[in-house]
């Protein structure tokens, strides 16, 4: 290597950003070359100067502001999208009356139309959601539930990786002793617990993570043999798991997609006892 | 009649699909609302996660590129907003230099807006070498005196060069991460810098020409 190669590289050699074999051969030139090497050591005295120049570490208000604009940014999302709704509403009428009064044949056909979809539904959808009604109350309070965590700052009363914090607290607390595990090793780390409120009982509900979201599992004792088929669910874009093992109902809870939350159930149930 | 028609209507279950295999009872939605995916609650909350740790970068670029507090402060609250608005596309595992590049944008938008002449007017090149005798860097002086002396001379380096010493040496971004900021290939990041470091050491080396 010449020093005309030598000047050109000695920045990233100073970096760390070549490879072995090229900084092997900047190395041997140093060594043999009196100019480049100063021009080295002026290059590292300097970067060591810049290092002594200020960092600007953000004011502690700073945060606070962040975080309260973001919020003020969802909300005025939120009011965007309910008038926006609200309008759409309004002219469907408003088109809907213009139809009927002016527009006879339509108003029949609309007429028949509506009348085959209402008894397409009658026959068809309602029956069925009525069947499964039950467990439709449940995953919409189960949803309800993950979400009002995530929203009101209250995801964990006791924050802990450890399952032996996150256990004994729960124990404590409740008239059952539910499993805890931190499952970090399977990608969903433990992050915390907290008590929460479902099917008129209280309920333990542990807390993981999945990279950037979370992961709310609910547990409370199973009541009856009669729901023992494990579920999976797709609602509101949440995805739920639900299964039973030995004396729990498990409801895991998730913005993941539907192969993490197994992947997730599949963790858990691994570390349960088997019987 | 029509009322109550439309009335049922407007009833749409919300599984539209329901289908069971033995021991298995599969529930999906056939028709997906994009509104209700992203979850205001969870969408602050992961993004909070992930970026609020990268303030201090975040606010050292801007202080470094705009070199005042107030404007520093602005800029990075309008920064977290762009980036909370387009979170949604960050698939990375490294949240700061996805950051730090829409901290970058949001204050070279900023100084276009307020103050052209950081970014029009070349710094001079004959007459900006520092009022100091001696600032040999390394040796010389103490080291709260040389960091105050440093600043004056980075302060005095047109924003490109800035920027790309702070990112490298402050930050202690890779080559691949300072390309990714600054906007640049990545086979110009070593050229730049060794650009910068000359045109900074140009600045530090005191006025009797002595080499360092």
């Amino acid at each position: 290597m010449n020093c005309e190669e030598a000047i050109k590289l000695v920045g990233g050699y100073l970096d760390g950003e070549l490879d072995a074999m090229t900084s092997e051969q900047i190395e041997l030139h140093l060594d043999g070359c009196s100019q480049c090497r100063e021009a080295y050591e002026a290059d590292r005295n300097l970067a060591r100067a810049i290092r002594s120049a200020p960092y600007y570490k953000s004011p502690v208000e700073l945060s606070r502001q962040i975080q309260s604009s973001l919020r003020a940014e969802v909300n005025g999302r939120a009011r965007q999208k309910l008038s926006s709704h609200r309008r759409a509403l309004y002219s469907a009428k408003e088109s809907t009356r213009r139809l009927v009064i002016f527009g006879p044949d339509w108003s029949w056909m609309a007429l028949a139309a509506a009348l085959a979809v209402a008894a397409l539904i009658t026959f068809t959808l309602v029956p069925r959601s009525h069947q499964r009604s039950g467990e439709q109350f449940l995953a919409t309070q189960l949803i309800a539930s993950h979400v009002r965590s995530l929203m009101a700052n209250h995801l964990t009363d006791v924050v802990s990786s450890d399952q032996h914090t996150v256990k004994p607290w729960l124990d404590a607390k409740l008239d059952f002793a539910p499993a805890v595990f931190d499952l970090s090793n399977d990608g969903f780390p433990l992050i915390g617990g907290r008590l929460d409120y479902l099917e008129n009982r209280p309920v333990a509900a542990l807390v993981y993570q999945r990279r950037k979201h979370f992961i709310n599992l609910f547990i409370w004792p199973a009541e009856s043999v009669m729901t023992t088929a494990d579920k999976t669910m797709s609602r509101q874009g949440y995805q739920l798991v639900h299964w039973i093992d030995g004396d729990f109902n498990y409801w895991a809870v998730s913005d993941v997609s539907e192969g993490d939350l197994e992947a997730f159930r599949q963790a858990f149930e691994k570390q349960l006892p088997r019987r | 009649m029509i009322m109550a028609a439309r009335l049922e209507a407007q009833y749409v279950p919300e599984p539209e699909d329901f289908d069971s295999t033995i021991g298995i009872v599969n529930f999906s939605v056939l028709k997906k609302r994009p509104e209700q995916l992203a979850t205001p609650g969870n969408e602050i909350m992961s993004f909070e996660a992930m970026m609020l740790p990268h303030m201090d970068a975040a606010y050292n670029l801007a202080r470094w590129l705009l070199r005042n507090d107030n404007d520093a402060q602005d800029v990075v609250q309008e920064a977290y907003l762009r980036a909370f608005r387009s979170f949604g596309g960050f698939h990375g595992s490294n949240g700061r230099p996805w950051l730090l590049t829409i901290v970058r944008n949001t204050a070279y938008t900023w100084m276009k807006k307020n103050r052209a002449v950081d970014l029009t007017s070349p710094f001079d090149e004959e007459n900006p070498v520092l009022e100091i005798e001696s600032a040999n860097p390394a040796t010389l002086l103490e080291q709260s005196e040389q960091g105050e002396l440093v600043r004056q001379a980075l302060d005095k380096l047109p924003a490109e060069f800035r920027e790309i010493l702070v990112l490298r040496h402050l930050e202690g971004l890779s080559y691949k991460e300072i390309a990714e900021v600054a906007d640049l290939a990545p086979g110009t990041v070593m050229s730049r810098l060794a650009r910068a470091r000359a045109k900074l050491m140009e600045f530090l080396r005191p006025r009797r020409g002595k080499e360092i």
